[in-house]
């Protein structure tokens, strides 16, 4: 497994006429784009941006990054990269686990399906080969049957199964791909992509390979570096130690809770007081944590498997519980019982849906019944009603009953219901775990998120919440100040992090000094921290050249008004508002954007055109 | 003003051995006072909370009523006043 060679390998596989051509990506594409994230929109904008997301023409394509699988640390993630059919936007998420790594070591850079098939199949990878097969007895199971399923018919060992679930295949917008039965491509719909197409699963098997490198002394000095401030006890990714290690994403929930910045009720407040507590990290590795997974490569484990030992869901063994569906199936439908967001994870990661969407459709519901705007005939949904929170949620993943209108997601739902504005989304995706009035770089986050609304495109939060690794400090959510150039920094690193693909949790260790001492040792090519921002900032661009072209404009890079209009009454953020608009001019102004758009120019500049 | 209720959170509870614990302070106590005063009690929590050359480090928040002390126009000058609510954190992110 050369590591140099990325980019070789990169199967085409024609849904329609079961063809698969082996390609590999234009040289200029992998040394601009890098791979994963970055090739994978390549790909896709290639395919014209006017395609329609759930018709024949959009490409499906699972992309590794050039260091996926190899030895450096956190190397576990590959990228999904598709239109959404959530928010019309180019799109891609990022799974952990294995999968991509097991692609790698089958021999493979990516996958690029194409077409639609007749009849369900799935593709089966071995030894540098795919076939597609006959999915027609894995259809209409949920994602932990099929994976057993196949596991039954191949073995475990060795064996990667990444499926979708009934959500998926029933077209749900906001359904997901989830592999090793817990580990999503999360965001904007990708699943569904799988269910237009009747791809139901990609089944890898590939035993560990080792990476080839032209030097290898050199290749290990600069896993070395990074591995130490991973491991660095001041550092939260800390092994047994930090904070992330320790307790998981959901470390996040009573500091957020604190300072005024966690949605509550559909995000008309911005804490949950005192029972946030139950609903916290802490809480959860107090009482239910039974162990502490991690990902190829990753000595963090931040995965955190529960089994919930009382109540209607006693004996459930599941992971993870992470802080994004702890806060949207909690605080923000109203509910501190943990026991009932460990079900909720566990439906959404069965039937395949994107719990911070399925969240937030089931709080926007709930405040569209608290204030009678349903349609005659619905039932609705009460605040914290656990037992109807849980039917509510097979009834979305199935499209039954009045599931099938949440299943278009939380903007086309409000819209449908005549109130679009209480759907807590951004380009049609619905928000994470962070409230824009009391953290206002992750407001200016959503705003500009390429993919929609999202945490994880600009993840400013770390530096507003303290943890801000090397020579870095500390800055105040409260200030909007300064978050235009910041935002603007994290998206770029962030950009090229997935596509090499490291996790992003790597951010909180190392610095673009580390991913460009990795890239360009394992790549054989001069590269430096500079090259990295500037490869980021090109992928960025990438994106926003996409988006502008499906129609995404002056405008489209805004918030809901009630984080710009209605004031937090909650300490920490009370009295405070999103100022969006005075954030964006001076990230348009660090961006060189003209109102949004990606001006000739600065795709000139960046050598995107 | 002689103690106040200090709630603390993730890896600092360990340390503490609880949720919260009320720390003795002076009359009149700052937000430097306090703490000196949780450093005092537990030493282990020194390396965690305060910079080598002194003040309070980067990895650590504490904060009044919701706000961080770093961010305050006093800093940890700032007065303690009765019934605030205090939380003491490490720095913590995810995702
Ligand atoms: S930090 Fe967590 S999500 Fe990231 S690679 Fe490690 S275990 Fe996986």
């Amino acid at each position: 497994m050369r590591l140099s060679n990325f980019g070789q390998d990169i199967a085409h596989v024609d849904l329609a006429s079961g063809r698969v051509e082996m390609r590999p990506a234009p040289e200029d594409w992998t040394r601009k784009y890098i791979g994963a994230r970055g090739l994978g929109v390549r790909y896709v904008l290639e395919a014209g941006a006017e395609v329609e997301p759930l018709g024949p023409d959009n490409l499906l394509c699972f992309m590794n990054g050039p260091l996926t699988g190899s030895e450096a640390s956190m190397s576990g993630r590959w990228a999904c990269v598709t239109k959404s059919p959530l928010t019309g936007t180019v799109t891609d998420s990022h799974q952990g686990g294995w999968s991509g790594a097991r692609l790698r070591w089958a021999g493979f850079d990516g996958l690029v399906f194409e077409g639609h098939s007749e009849t369900p199949v799935y593709a089966f990878i071995e030894d540098g080969r795919i076939e597609l097969r006959d999915a027609s007895d894995a259809w209409g199971k949920g994602i932990h049957e099929t994976v057993a399923f196949y596991q039954e018919r191949y073995g475990e060992k060795n064996l990667a199964v990444n499926a979708i679930g009934q959500a998926g295949e029933r077209l749900n917008r906001f359904a997901v791909w989830v592999n090793e039965d817990d580990r999503a491509f999360g965001r904007g719909g990708t699943g569904a992509v799988g269910g237009a197409k009747k791809l139901k699963a990609i089944v890898i098997r590939a035993a560990l390979k080792k990476s080839e490198v032209d030097d290898r002394d050199a290749w290990k000095a600069v896993r070395r570096d990074a591995l130490d401030v991973i491991r660095d006890e001041v550092n939260i990714t800390s092994p047994k130690k930090g904070g992330l290690s320790v307790y998981g994403t959901n470390v996040l929930m009573n500091v957020t809770n604190r300072i005024g910045a966690l949605g509550t009720r559909n995000s008309q407040t911005t804490s949950f007081g005192d029972r946030a507590e139950a609903i916290s990290g802490e809480r959860v590795q107090e009482t239910i944590l039974v162990g502490d997974p991690t990902c190829h490569a990753c000595p963090v484990a931040c995965k955190k498997e529960v089994e919930v030992t009382e109540g209607p869901w006693k004996g459930l063994r599941m992971e993870s519980v992470e802080y994004e569906p702890a806060w949207s199936f909690g605080s923000n439908c109203e509910n501190d019982d943990v026991n009932s967001i460990a079900k909720l994870i566990d439906q959404s990661n069965d039937l395949g849906m994107d719990p911070i969407e399925l969240g937030n459709v089931l709080s926007m519901y709930m405040e569209a019944t608290e204030r009678g705007w349903l349609p005659s005939g619905a039932g609705g949904l009460a605040w914290g009603d656990t037992a109807a929170m849980v039917a509510m949620a097979d009834a979305i993943g199935l499209r039954e009953g009045e599931g099938d209108l949440l299943a278009e997601g939380t903007t086309l739902a409000a819209t449908k219901l005549g109130h679009p504005e209480i759907a807590m989304a951004v380009k049609g995706q619905a928000v994470p775990a962070y409230d824009p009035r009391g953290l206002k770089g992750m407001g200016l986050g959503y705003a500009t998120s390429n993919r929609g609304a999202c945490h994880l495109r600009a993840y400013v939060a770390a530096a507003e919440l303290g943890v801000a690794p090397g020579e870095g400090e500390p800055l105040d959510p409260l200030e909007w100040k300064g978050k235009g150039e910041l935002v603007k920094i994290f998206q770029d690193l962030h950009a090229f992090s997935d596509s090499l693909d490291f996790c992003k949790f790597s951010a909180f260790a190392e610095d673009a000094g580390h991913y460009a001492a990795q890239y360009s040792t394992a790549m054989g090519v001069e590269f430096t921290a500079d090259d990295v921002m500037t490869a980021g900032e090109r992928i960025y661009n990438l994106e926003r050249l996409y988006n502008n072209r499906a129609g995404f404009g002056a405008g489209s890079d805004t918030l809901p008004a009630r984080f710009t209009e209605e004031p937090s009454t909650q300490p920490g953020s009370e009295g405070h508002v999103s100022e969006l608009s005075s954030m964006l001019a001076e990230y348009y102004a660090a961006r060189g954007w003209e109102d949004g758009v990606v001006p000739a120019s600065k795709l000139r500049e960046l050598e995107i055109v | 003003m002689p103690e106040v209720r200090v709630r603390f959170y993730a890896t600092f509870r360990p340390i503490v051995g609880g949720k919260h614990a009320d720390v003795a302070v002076t009359e009149g106590a700052s937000a430097g006072d306090l703490l000196d005063a949780i450093v005092t009690r537990w030493p282990e929590l020194h390396e965690h909370l305060i910079r080598p050359d002194g003040g309070l480090s980067k990895r650590a928040n504490l904060f009044v009523d919701g706000r961080a002390v770093r961010f305050l126009p006093e800093g940890l000058k700032t007065p303690l006043r009765e019934s605030q609510e205090i939380d003491c954190f490490p720095a913590v992110a995810g995702g």
